[in-house]
């Protein structure tokens, strides 16, 4: 198991130098830069002085080595929109907010998209049915920023202790973590659901069912049990696109999060935060999918990571 | 010998899109005492389906009751609740299916596998529980058993798999222990030694059991009597004895004759019967064996044959058997 | 399998939880008067030279002050001068400095502080985006392009109270430019001895009306009242909180649950919707800023002023700004906006007249001479394919599909719509590569010549390449002297000769609309900045 691992991450390292690379040429092919303004723009002089205080003046292979050698050394730079805080800053205090309002998504997401998916499965083509895949199918269809906004409006208006947007006390986790969970909930519910129907019609459960123990042992312990494989394995996308916070959730709701670094960054072509939340959210996508494929084995004994053992 | 199961004029159905097929269609028989009773009969005759609707196994909708009793011990059990019939199942009645390779729980660990109807009914420690299963499987004759239940199935071969459903199936001491093609899909050298273990468990336990199966073979090794099984009907029901010396139904005969033997030249073919089983959306008013039948007449086709009885345990249902009809030779095999 | 479950997940309910961090209860105002409000943005920084932008100078402007400064009138006031003197030839400035004013941590005021912050903004390794505002200073541009010392910038600080600048031409309205952000003084002492001093509240150190006590990234920012100020008795605020929340609609919720007092940046149906209710709530508040579109001179035909006029005159503003932008914006009469003043204090605009004229029977005879000349017919235009481009947005976009539909309508053409981002549309105009583009322009001071030199020939703004001798030859004009009379006729002449030469098409002149909460008094908008609050009054 831990040459496994070591090996994995070995090809971790390799997998993250040419995200930065590929990154890094993409970034700058694509036109524009960090200095312009809708309604404003700035003469040529002052926009010579900010290329050279960011290094942008020099030849790109400079730039690219200047940034190896950084990130190297985990320093991903300063930011060129925010004068106040270097990009490790942005990262360490945007990435608590994000990393729990989503694990908070991710528990209501497991607690209830399987479980959702589960009752679907048992009472197949009844009303129990047909009311989660509704809920699945809003889940998936309704945009965040719909869904969002439509909590503000009619939840956190009408309910006092409910707050519109910010973020301080667990209050004000409730509605954003229930917008962020909507999707992965939903995706869930459904893939438990063919899970569970397919699980549902092995032999092992007749076997169970023979041996005369309760409904609910068979479908906790034989049905659910082995159904909810599935869905560790798309654990470690999910897991990492939660942590790293919603762009639009975290817009919506006013949390100072990592999600709108994601795209503001790429707006306003700030290249040393791009990098740096590109490479953070690689990290953590790696060690996310290292860790499921752990945790698979342990779930699924069937499940070898090498081929030693089968 | 007292009855143990008595199954009357069982009819189940299944309600589909298109319409209700009718699987068990007016069934009748009997299980006593420490016997083994054989259910013969080809793919998709309805065997399965009586076994388990025995057990009550048979998801409800679509399938339902049309008619009938079964009397376990007396009662009908076909009366009574789910919660009524989990106290039956795994501990009076038990059930081994045929495919070994996916009737086990592949997350759970054997040890526990054996022990969970035993841990539900009768609150065993943990270690009572483990002992137990230790026991199970030195019963079945699994080597190395402590270390065993600690594994999983994929860890066990077909054979070993097959010998753990049984210690499932025997852990509560059933009275009855209903096997359905328990060595289909089994080699034969491995066959001969689950049969050699079921026959010592019945020996041991006293169990009856209902050996569900297509092999022949199997049947003239294991069984007391033997039902044949055709279409959601029976067709003939006798010792072992007297249906393999002197098979009175025409697809029993048939059926025999399939069976390759060691004699014969190797120039020969072998016989099959040439045709389907019916349509059972609108299963035919009489014979249903009468489209390949090479001795069928015409009342076969318009009425269904009553019981023939040949012997006090032997009978047909058969119009060739009936005291009008012309008399065909007596153990001749087609 | 399950016990493990749920220890597992309540494990990880537990630690998210933690990180949610203890309430910060903000336990209420308790009685004093603190204004409430959202900055739609985070803000880079609040170092005066490093702000780029209004979700920075919003907050500048309350904890800053400039030599000059805007009154709870609107007006322009002496503000950490006290007085001034300007030379005949209107090049050199002297300002005296008040008594008695003190930075938050107490320091004094001092010339060598204003001294220090100007040349520090034309630090070319400071890199400040605005420093170009600070160019009408001698010696300022040479030494931001790495041209000359730093030493030649033409301010100096004679005595701790007396300021001397020198300016490379008489600039009419450097006065107003002192209350530019940009402008501010910093605390040398602090400045130097600490070059992260404006990271962080503890170590901010300002001379405005209030002091940054509370800076939560990408949540809330909170100002005290400063009672070092010299003027502390006019602020009746005890402070003021900004939430940092994006979302217009999120914020127009805040502001409708009753937890902001003012609300600037509203989404626009919210805008519309209030015009049309006449809610007292909503007040339109001038801005300085032009909507235009650029004309691509090297396109064929756009090359021809009649076309060129055609397409202007065919554009129904009043629709467009009724209907479309329903932000109460005010339907272009030039390239000029309202709310700058000329000679006499009265609007400039008015001075001039509309020049712009509304007639599509007559616009489509001019497109049709003016093609002619180019040698092109109507369907040939079509043929074209020409293309209006605008950077992604749904304002932009709605504008651009009405002028669309009204060129359509009244001239016959067909232009295409195609919306990029707006980084690449800035590459483009650059490289010449459109044949229509949409252009905006806010003002920076108040005098027309903020929009007027964006057509300069060697603007660097100006996309369009308008090079008229005899236009530039009026802003140098203008340029050249103190005199408002001069000035103000020479830029009349400007902006009626931009207006005939039409290299850009103005559509509308910008506002700025706001909420305002019954019982919040004493917010007055003056036209170059968000609404001051700081001398503003929570009554109820």
């Amino acid at each position: 198991m831990s040459k496994y691992v070591i090996k994995r991450l070995a090809m971790a390292i390799v997998t993250l130098w040419v995200i930065i690379t590929i990154t890094f040429i993409l970034m700058h092919s694509v036109p524009g830069d960090p200095f312009a303004n809708e309604n404003k723009r700035i003469p040529e002089a002052v926009y010579q002085n900010l290329l050279k205080k960011y290094g942008l003046d020099k030849p790109y292979s400079q730039q690219y080595l200047m940034y190896l050698k950084n990130i190297a050394r985990g320093d991903f730079g300063e930011s060129m929109k925010s004068n106040t805080e270097t990009v490790n800053e942005m990262i360490a205090r945007g990435f608590p907010v994000s990393a729990s309002l989503g694990l908070q998504a991710l528990l209501i997401a497991l607690i209830f998209g399987p479980a959702l998916g589960a009752i679907a499965a048992l009472y197949q083509n009844k009303f129990p049915d047909y009311i989660s895949m509704i809920i699945s199918i809003i889940g998936v269809s309704v945009p965040s920023f719909v869904m969002g906004t439509f909590l503000i409006q009619f939840v956190a208006r009408k309910v006092n202790w409910i707050p519109i947007g910010g973020w301080g006390e667990w209050r004000h986790t409730l509605l954003p973590s229930i917008a962020l969970a909507m999707m992965p909930l939903a995706q869930m519910a459904r893939l438990m659901r063919s899970s569970m129907l397919e699980v549902i019609g092995q032999d092992y459960i007749k076997t169970a069912k023979s041996k005369g123990i309760s409904k609910s042992a068979v479908i906790l312990k034989h049905s659910v049990r082995n159904a909810i494989l599935p869905i560790v394995s798309i654990l470690g996308t999910t897991i990492s696109n939660l942590l790293v916070g919603s762009f639009v959730i975290e817009k919506i709701f006013g949390i100072p999060g990592l999600g709108m670094f994601f795209t503001t960054s790429i707006y306003n072509r700030d290249y040393t935060l791009i990098m740096g939340i590109t490479v953070f959210y690689a990290i953590i996508l790696i060690l996310m999918l290292l860790f499921v494929d752990v945790a698979y084995t342990l779930i699924d004994p069937r499940i070898r990571l090498t081929e030693e053992g089968r | 010998m007292e009855k143990l199961l008595e199954v009357k004029d069982l009819a189940v159905s299944f309600q589909t899109f298109f319409g209700e097929v009718e699987a068990v269609r007016g069934v009748s028989f009997h299980v006593n005492k420490k016997e083994t009773v054989a259910l013969v009969g080809e793919s998709g005759c309805g065997k399965s389906v009586t076994a388990s609707s025995i057990m009550q196994l048979l998801p409800m909708p679509p399938a339902f009751y049309k008619s009938g009793q079964i009397l376990f011990e007396g009662e009908d059990i076909i009366k009574k609740s789910e919660k009524e019939m989990q106290q039956i199942r795994g501990s009076q009645i038990s059930m081994i299916f045929q495919d070994p390779m996916t009737s086990l729980n592949p997350t759970m660990k054997i040890g526990k596998q054996i022990v969970e109807g035993l841990v539900k009914n009768k609150k065993l420690s943990p270690s009572e529980a483990e002992k137990k299963a230790i026991d199970m499987l030195n019963l079945v004759s699994v080597p190395q058993p402590e270390k065993r239940i600690k594994q999983y199935p994929h860890e066990f071969s077909g054979g070993m798999r097959q010998r753990v459903m049984i210690a499932i199936a025997m852990v509560s001491n059933p009275k009855l222990l209903i096997a359905d093609e328990p060595t289909t899909a089994l080699d034969v050298t491995v066959q001969a030694q689950i049969l050699d273990l079921m026959k010592e468990i019945q020996n041991q336990f006293d169990t009856s059991i209902i050996l569900i199966t297509h092999d022949l073979g199997v049947v003239a090794d294991m069984s007391d009597r033997v039902i044949v099984m055709y279409a959601g009907q029976l067709m003939e029901e006798g010792t072992v004895y007297e249906i393999f010396k002197n098979p009175k139904h025409p697809y029993t005969r048939k059926l025999l004759g399939s069976v390759p033997r060691l004699d014969m030249d190797r120039s020969e073919s072998l016989h099959s019967i040439e045709g389907t089983p019916p349509d059972l959306y609108a299963p035919p008013k009489g014979c249903p064996f009468f489209d390949r039948c090479d001795e069928a007449m015409v009342i076969c086709k318009e009425y269904m044959p009553e019981r023939e009885y040949h012997t006090d345990t032997h009978y047909s249902c058969c119009w060739l058997n009936h005291p009008m009809a012309k008399s065909v030779a007596e153990g001749s095999v087609v | 399998m399950k016990k493990k479950l749920s220890v597992l997940l309540s494990i990880i309910l537990l630690v998210s939880m933690l990180f949610t961090g203890c309430s910060n209860s903000d336990g209420g105002t308790g009685g004093k008067k603190i204004l409430r409000s959202n900055n739609s943005s985070e803000p880079g920084s609040l170092d005066p030279p490093l702000a780029q932008g209004t979700h920075e100078s919003w907050i500048l402007e309350n904890v800053f002050e400039g030599l000059m400064t805007f009154d709870e009138k609107g007006e322009l006031v002496p503000g950490m001068a006290e007085d001034y003197e300007i030379s005949e030839d209107g090049l050199t400035y002297t300002f005296t400095l008040r008594d008695g004013i003190k930075w938050s941590n107490g320091d004094p005021v001092t010339a060598e502080d204003f001294e220090f912050s100007w040349k520090r903004a034309l630090d070319p390794e400071l890199a400040a985006d605005y420093a170009h505002i600070l160019y009408y200073i001698e010696g300022a541009e040479a030494y931001n392009t790495g041209e000359g010392s730093r030493d030649d910038v033409a301010v100096k600080a004679l005595d701790e109270k007396t300021l001397e600048v020198t300016l490379e031409s008489p600039t009419a309205y450097f006065l107003e430019l002192t209350a530019f952000y940009t402008y501010f003084p910093v605390n040398k002492k602090v400045v130097e001895s600490n070059p992260d001093w404006a990271k962080k509240p503890e170590t901010h150190v300002s001379n405005g009306p209030f002091k940054l006590v509370k800076w939560e990234h990408n949540a809330k920012i909170a100002m005290e009242k400063n009672d070092l100020y010299y003027n502390a008795d006019k602020i009746k605020l005890d402070g003021i909180e900004l939430d940092i929340i994006e979302d217009q609609n999120t914020a127009w919720q805040k502001y409708e649950g009753g937890e902001y007092d003012i609300l600037v940046d509203i989404p626009t149906s919210v805008v519309a919707q209030l015009q049309a209710e006449n809610d007292p709530q909503l007040h339109i508040g001038p801005q300085v800023g032009t909507y235009y579109y650029n004309v691509n001179p090297d396109v064929k035909p756009f090359n021809n002023v009649k076309v060129r006029k055609a397409l202007s005159m065919a554009l129904d503003r009043e629709t467009i700004v009724k209907d479309i932008t329903q932000g109460g914006q005010i339907a272009a009469e030039g390239v000029v906006p309202y709310g700058l003043k000329d000679e006499n204090g009265k609007e400039f605009r008015d001075g001039v007249g509309n020049l712009i004229e509304y007639n599509p029977e007559k616009a489509k005879e001019l497109l049709e001479e003016g093609l002619a000349e180019e040698g092109m017919t109507i369907e040939d235009f079509n043929n074209s394919n020409f293309v209006l481009l605008y950077n992604t947005s749904e304002s932009h976009k709605k504008i651009a599909q009405a002028v669309q539909e009204m060129w359509r309508t009244a001239l016959g053409i067909e232009i295409g719509l195609e919306n990029v981002e707006f980084q690449v549309k800035l590459d483009r105009e650059k490289a010449g590569d459109y044949d229509i583009s949409r252009g905006g322009w806010i003002g920076d001071f108040m005098d027309p010549m903020t929009i007027l030199e964006l057509w300069w020939s060697k603007s660097a703004f100006n996309d369009v390449n308008y090079n008229n001798p005899e236009y530039d030859a009026l802003l140098d004009e203008a340029k050249s002297t103190i005199d408002q009379n001069i000035r103000m006729e020479a830029m009349r002449k400007a902006e009626k000769m931009v207006m005939e030469d039409m290299p850009v098409i103005p559509v509308y002149f910008y506002t700025q609309p706001y909420v305002l909460r019954d019982g919040v008094e004493g917010v007055v908008k003056v036209p170059i900045r968000y609404p001051v609050i700081t001398y503003a009054d929570i009554t109820k």
